[in-house]
């Protein structure tokens, strides 16, 4: 069994911690895709997990065995680079079975193994050319079934289509999660694209600064976000944060802002009065049809998508332009003035520490 | 002002054209014109003596002796510096301590010229209380008194040497410009695919440096090809015509027998093979511009 364990992983280089103490239990067979900003660390895990990176201290632990130590090629694992990685003076077929070659396999076994990977990549009528005739697309593909022949028991891609125009990207994703449908492996993920990070992974682990924010599923970290960071880290236009008061003097807890007050009815949540910041996504602001609305906005710009327009609103309460999403058929337009109401049952509350209440 | 520009061209380009033509075109064509006469480098009576002066060539024993040497020098005087050089490119780069000052020494032999050098080895080479000798003595317990440049048998050997160790130091920091150019994540693949130090420098290391190679085999093939100064330093071809190449047996026919005529015709065969040689690496350059380019 291919789980993979991390036991609270540290890492400096010379004096500065650009990891603190991570701990993760990846299951066989799961997909976990590492978010997080631009030098928060996920590279850095990965690459240690390969072994191409020491630890500074912790416990790599890989099916039933400890590697912490173990050299990257003794790891069974297989990593995809965002570069691609390809040698230039190799072919295609020469690229894939680059491995076996250096394991002086039989040539026949060789050509008998780089064709079969070849095939399920689609690129069997590629094999004779040097990566630099190769599309970008193409390329990824080859590295990818340099990986594949490993037959490893972990894979690690480091955003490995950063480099590849948006619908190839879609494309490669999707070849990507079949993959890992057919494949018996565990595969470790890190990308800065959101929303390749929902639809891939089984679990997200949100990284900042070198820690873990919060690990879940997807639609548990856009539904469930741990604080104000994961909040706003997952989900695409980003959540609207809204300082509040909150007001407990009539019983149930009211969280007032501007004009508007909504009340908190949700009982498990327990709140201190003081203040507040809520959190609403940008699909939870309603246009208030027949209802009495909780504020009015401004719009400021419309953003027409196709399938949504974004209207980006201006209010009394928010410094920031709030978001909200609107069908594409709804004719509104800069200037206006609307009527909106929250979706009271979906807002998040969040802490001044910025932890979810 | 389409016309101006043109003249402007011309003006610009008349310089460099007309040294070009003084410098190169001009002997080139004089070489050509001489091969074909019996001109003794001075008298203004001179004659056609057609293809002569070519057909001596084969029955010139010294001229065959020249061309091995020749082809000798220049396997050694390529291939020697470019090993030495790629070598301690790569232990200088696996970050042994010291790395910087070594570079700095290897490569500070490039700066001085060929007559330095030349003296700097002959001194080194001197039987009685030469470096070489000495340090022979040393380590022997013996003390040795080898006349290095004086015997046939390792006369042009050991002006090899010197030659190596004057143009290893460029080949060295070529190379090492090479190694930092190999991108890092090739390397984590041969981590991870598992490849020996022995593999991941022949699969990997030495193809990827093939734009280095292309550089320094360019510079060693011309320098050796321009390699006189040295020989005619150290040994003059001696003894007994031990270490004569082309370029010294045309000098000495030339301007010690008189015999331009003849010289000239040396000339044009080493000529000849200059330009074959040249021909036969840009066609392999565009190969190698196919891969890496
Ligand atoms: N070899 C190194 N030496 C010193 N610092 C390093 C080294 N490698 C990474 N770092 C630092 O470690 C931190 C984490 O880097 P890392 O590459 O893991 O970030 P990342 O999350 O992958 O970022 P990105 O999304 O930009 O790829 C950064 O601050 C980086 O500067
Ligand atoms: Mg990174």
């Amino acid at each position: 069994m291919a789980r993979l364990v991390l036991d609270n992983i540290t890492k400096s280089f010379g004096t500065v911690q650009v990891i603190n103490g991570i701990d993760l239990a990846i299951a066989h067979r799961e997909f976990v895709v590492f978010v997080g900003p631009s030098g928060c660390g996920k590279s850095t895990m990965l690459r240690m997990i390969a072994g191409l990176e020491s630890v500074s201290g912790g416990r790599i632990v890989i099916g039933d065995r400890d590697v912490t130590h173990v050299a990257p090629s003794k790891r069974e694992i297989a990593m995809v680079f965002q570069s691609y990685a390809l040698f230039p003076h190799l072919t295609v077929a020469e690229n894939i079975g680059f491995g076996l070659r250096l394991a002086n396999t039989p040539k026949a076994e060789i050509d008998r193994q780089v064709g079969e990977v070849a095939r399920t990549l689609q690129i069997e009528q590629l094999l004779e050319r040097k990566p630099r005739h190769l599309s970008g697309g193409q390329r990824q593909r080859v590295a990818i079934g340099r990986s594949i022949i490993r037959n490893p028991k972990v894979f690690l891609f480091d955003e490995p289509l950063s480099n590849l125009d948006a619908s190839l990207r879609v494309q490669m994703r999707l070849e990507i999660a079949r993959l890992h449908q057919r494949l018996d492996a565990t595969m470790v993920y890190v990308t800065h694209d959101q929303t390749e990070a929902m639809s891939l992974a089984d679990r997200i682990v949100v990284f900042n600064a070198g820690r873990i924010e919060q690990v879940g599923t997807p639609i548990e970290l856009y539904e469930k976000p741990a604080n104000t960071f994961v909040a706003g880290f997952i989900g695409a236009p980003s959540m609207n944060f809204i300082e509040a008061r909150i007001d407990s003097s009539g019983g149930a807890p009211i969280a007032r802002f501007g004009p508007a007050s909504i009340p908190l009815a949700d009982a498990e949540r327990r709140f201190q009065p003081g203040g507040v910041t809520l959190g609403v996504r940008p699909e939870h602001i309603l246009i208030a049809e027949g209802r009495t609305p909780d504020f009015t906005a401004t719009v400021e710009i419309v953003e027409k998508l196709g399938a949504e327009s974004l209207v980006y609103l201006q209010t009394g309460f928010s410094p920031d332009p709030v978001t909200m999403r609107v069908s594409p058929e709804h004719p509104v337009k800069p200037g206006d003035s609307l009527p909106l109401c929250l979706d009271q049952n979906r807002v998040h509350c969040f802490a001044s520490d910025g932890a979810a209440i | 002002m389409e016309r101006e520009t043109g003249v402007w061209r011309l003006v610009f380009l008349a310089l460099p054209l007309g040294v070009f033509t003084v410098l190169v075109i001009w002997p080139l064509a004089s070489s050509f014109y001489y091969s074909f006469t019996n001109w003794n480098g001075f008298s203004d009576n001179f004659e056609f003596v057609g293809f002569s002066n070519f057909n001596k060539l084969w029955t010139d024993k010294l001229f065959f002796n020249a061309a091995v040497n020749t082809a000798i020098w220049m396997v050694a005087a390529v291939l020697i510096p470019t090993l030495l050089g790629l070598g301690l490119a790569l232990l200088i780069d696996s970050r042994i301590p010291g790395g910087p000052v070594f570079k700095s020494i290897f490569y500070f032999p490039i700066c001085l010229s060929a007559v330095v050098v030349g003296q700097i080895w002959i001194w080194i080479y001197q039987p009685d209380w030469g470096l070489l000798n000495v340090a022979i003595g040393a380590v022997t317990g013996s003390s040795p008194d080898f006349a290095w440049l004086a015997k046939p048998d390792t006369a042009l050997g050991s002006v090899i040497a010197a030659w190596a160790w004057q143009h290893t130091g460029l080949a060295m920091v070529i190379y090492l410009a090479g190694l930092t150019s190999i991108p890092e994540d090739l390397l984590e693949v041969c981590e991870i695919e598992g490849a020996s130090t022995w593999q991941r420098l022949r699969v990997v290391i030495i193809p990827l440096l093939t734009p280095a190679t292309v550089v320094v085999v360019a510079l060693n093939v011309i320098n050796s090809l321009k390699g006189f100064e040295i020989l005619y330093i150290m040994t003059g071809g001696g003894p007994f015509n031990s270490s004569d190449t082309l370029a010294m047996h045309m000098y000495n026919e030339s301007f010690k027998k008189y015999l331009m005529g003849y010289g000239s015709a040396i000339s044009v065969v080493l000529f000849i093979v200059a330009l074959t040689i040249i021909g036969i690496y840009f066609r392999e350059l565009k190969k190698v511009d196919e891969i890496y380019g």
